[in-house]
């Protein structure tokens, strides 16, 4: 028996430790733990609740939007502000400009190189390359000549003995199985990815002001509309996005998507690993009339238990009962005690540490263990993120996503069950990529036709001033961030923050046990895991990179240092 | 797609750090400091927060980046070192969330075959405590001379450029 520890594991924002109990060449058991401390809830306490949300996207730089519009939403379900026609369609255009890219990232920059073996692709013919990308899709690139002229920038750097951005691969592991080749086409398309990401996300400049981290504003957006003036979102602009959002589809359609289920041809075993937990959560977006209107998202809400797709739950974020966080395992403490579970809203963030010094050999798993708390929804662990999105919607009965999904499982020739699984979590992050950038041209057609009925509001200013506020107000606002779903909890009194609660996506899968010993989902997709090679451990970082992790929200803070890639130790 | 690498930004100062870790955004504080001021044409100052990849279209524009981040490196807090880093491994290591993101952002220039001249200015702070969106009253007393220290490198970088073209 050996117990592996990788950290961190993320490649990456923040900060991910896994230990893993190896027996036999399969994971016994596994712990997650976040090893950075977050803090905001005691930045904003005492501050005016319009800010809120400058402060919470400054948590990360992947997902930086995603946390303003949960901020402003929160808010305004507070002091009951609606927003109206046009920052609504505003906010789901930078929802999906934020998801599409951000999941194409994840899976050429982040997650690919899990399966995609980088120096294999030095030994590719460039002609078999050309031949295969042709294929398999219409896109332009594709000439030999391209793939060699990538091949031999690899080289170079390669040669130059700094492997930077591919340096934490395991290469030559014999858990890759994709042909040089592939692995060629892969790298080439993971740099064409870098270049066009970064145009995608000027649609967040053109309507947040500015990048990273753009503006948002209580009860409405920050642009104003005039199409023919020169500093307001006008004519030119709004065909800009246009046409970015045209080249997203082209990107997606004919890039991400027959690469993804390329690569995924070769992996068909892994639908049978890292399927965990048996619960989904997502609490929807995209609202296609009002946020305040659930029933009308484009990403339903609602929740699954035991992979019944049969029946979906209803999911309510005020509901006391519903929503709670454990701290048994984490390094914090509740004034009722530690075995309590509370609602967001009398959440409370007091630090705890028990843990280790630095160095150490492990974790105490049996006591607390982590910066995450453990959220549960109805005290059951639940998976959030792209499957859970996809799940609910199939079980909701979304005809575009039931398509989707039947399409692919009928193209890789899989049944429904290969879902719940590493590949299965992979392959709905693509599909409901496809389904998302075009649902951005839906809104921007929509916007576009709202704009030209005469309708140029962006911003409700009812309730701007602070004197028509009640003395106190609670509220919560929940949104679905590329890594799963996403809610801010606001207590105001007298008019400025009392108490303020984030449960990010990464809470929810990254969270230690609960108090009854119950796993979170990185804990439960490990388990069962087969390891070829205890040194080099690539197995486990597919299935939890298959979740996307990204910690910097989940926790914040100090990094002690001693950061090892991985120990190992056997007894 | 490839973008064409005019380089319409001659000299770019990029504050990178996160401002709700207290002094670990040093970066992003020397840069606001910067903006406040009247600075000559062809210098750019971006607060760059924790933006990763985000960043890889303005640093793509850039002739020459003058980087200001914060190091834990054991050194009195404020310390400044003037580097010349080439790959990601020749950045001192950090204590901070964002750095991961960015340095796959400086080796992806050298596989697109487009790299940018990087100054790094690496300012020592102590390892950060609880969380706060206030600098500490050492580091907050030093930007000034740290931003005076990272702007006259930027007019010599803009006065060697002008004297180029």
């Amino acid at each position: 028996m050996a117990r592996i520890v990788i950290d961190p594991i993320t490649r990456i924002e923040g900060h991910l430790r896994i230990e893993a109990i190896v027996e036999n060449g399969v994971v016994k058991e596994a712990y997650s733990s976040g090893t950075m401390v977050r803090g905001f809830e005691k930045i904003l306490k005492g501050r005016d609740p319009r800010d809120a949300w400058a402060f919470t996207q400054r948590a990360c730089g992947v997902c930086t939007t995603v946390h303003a519009l949960a901020s402003v939403r929160t808010v305004e379900d507070a002091l009951g502000i609606s927003v109206p026609k046009n920052a609504e369609l505003i906010r789901n255009l930078m929802f999906c400009a934020q998801m599409v890219q951000d999941h194409v990232i994840h899976f050429y920059h982040l997650h690919a190189l899990d399966w995609v073996d980088v120096v294999s692709a030095l030994k590719a013919d460039p002609r078999e390359t050309s031949r295969i990308a042709r294929s398999i899709s219409t896109w332009p690139r594709t000439s030999p000549k391209y793939f060699k002229a990538v091949q031999d920038r690899l080289k170079a750097f390669v040669q130059s003995g700094q492997l930077g951005i591919f340096a934490n691969g395991y290469w030559g592991h014999p858990a890759y199985k994709l042909p040089p080749e592939v692995n060629l086409l892969a790298v080439t398309h993971y740099l064409e990815a870098l270049e066009w990401q970064k145009e995608l996300v000027k649609i967040h400049a053109i309507f947040g002001g500015k990048n990273p981290h753009p503006h948002y504003l209580v009860g409405g957006m920050p642009c104003s509309i005039n199409l023919e003036e020169v500093n307001a979102v006008n004519t030119e602009r709004l065909n800009h996005v246009g046409s970015l959002i045209k080249e997203a589809i082209e990107v997606v359609e004919k890039m991400y998507i027959p690469d993804l289920l390329a690569i995924a041809g070769f992996y068909k075993d892994w639908a049978r690993y890292g399927g965990g937990l048996r619960n989904y959560l997502v609490y929807g977006d995209l609202p296609t009339r009002s946020y305040n209107q659930p029933d009308s998202f484009k990403f339903p809400r609602g929740a699954i238990l035991d992979r019944n797709l049969n029946e979906v739950h209803e999911v309510n974020g005020r509901d006391s009962e519903e929503i709670k966080e454990y701290v048994a395992h984490s390094w914090y403490t509740y004034a009722e005690g530690d075995e309590v579970a509370k609602h967001p809203w009398d959440g409370e963030t007091e630090f705890n540490f028990t843990g280790p010094k630095p160095p150490f050999d492990y974790l105490n798993t049996d006591g607390k263990y982590s910066w995450i708390k453990t959220p549960r929804w109805k005290d059951h662990a639940m998976e959030v993120g792209p499957l859970a999105r996809m799940l609910v919607a199939y079980a909701s009965g979304v005809d575009e996503v039931k398509e989707v999904v039947n399409d692919t499982l009928q193209r890789l020739n899989v049944p429904v069950t290969a879902l719940f699984s590493t590949l299965g979590r992979t392959a709905a992050r693509g599909l409901e990529t496809k389904l998302v950038v075009h649902w951005m041209k839906e809104f921007y057609d929509d916007l576009i036709a709202n704009i030209k009925s005469g309708d140029m509001r962006t911003f409700n200013d009812e309730k701007w001033d602070p004197s028509t506020w009640p003395e106190e107000a609670i509220g919560v606002g929940m949104t679905e961030a590329p890594r799963g779903a996403l809610a801010h909890w606001i207590r105001i009194k007298d008019r400025v923050i009392d108490n303020y609660q984030l449960v990010v996506p990464s809470t929810w899968n990254a969270s230690p046990r609960d108090a009854k010993g119950q796993r979170s989902s990185y804990e439960e997709a490990l388990i069962g895991t087969p390891v070829a090679d205890l040194n080099q451990p690539v197995e486990i970082l597919r299935t939890v990179h298959s979740f996307d992790p990204c910690i910097a929200c989940a926790v914040h803070l100090y990094d002690p240092d001693g950061n090892q890639i991985h120990q190992i130790t056997f007894n | 797609m490839q973008a064409d690498t005019s380089h319409n930004i001659p000299v770019l100062i990029l504050g990178i750090g996160n401002i709700l870790m207290g002094d670990e955004g040093v970066g992003c504080r020397v840069v606001q400091h910067l903006q406040s001021q009247d600075l000559p044409d062809g210098i750019t100052c971006l607060d760059g927060g924790t933006g990763g990849f985000h960043l890889l279209d303005i640093m793509q524009q850039a002739r020459h980046i003058l980087l200001v981040d914060a190091t834990a490196d054991g050194r009195p807090a404020g310390t400044v070192q003037k580097l010349q880093p080439k790959f990601s491994s020749d950045y001192p290591r950090t204590l901070t969330a964002h750095d991961i993101g960015l340095k796959d952002m400086l080796d992806a220039f050298h596989l697109l075959g487009k790299t940018p001249q990087i100054t790094l200015f690496a300012v020592s702070i102590q390892p950060p405590g609880e969380m706060a969106a206030e600098l500490s009253p050492d580091i907050s007393a030093q930007i000034p001379r740290i931003a005076q220290t990272v702007l006259q490198e930027a007019k010599t970088c803009l006065s060697d450029f002008q004297l180029e073209s």
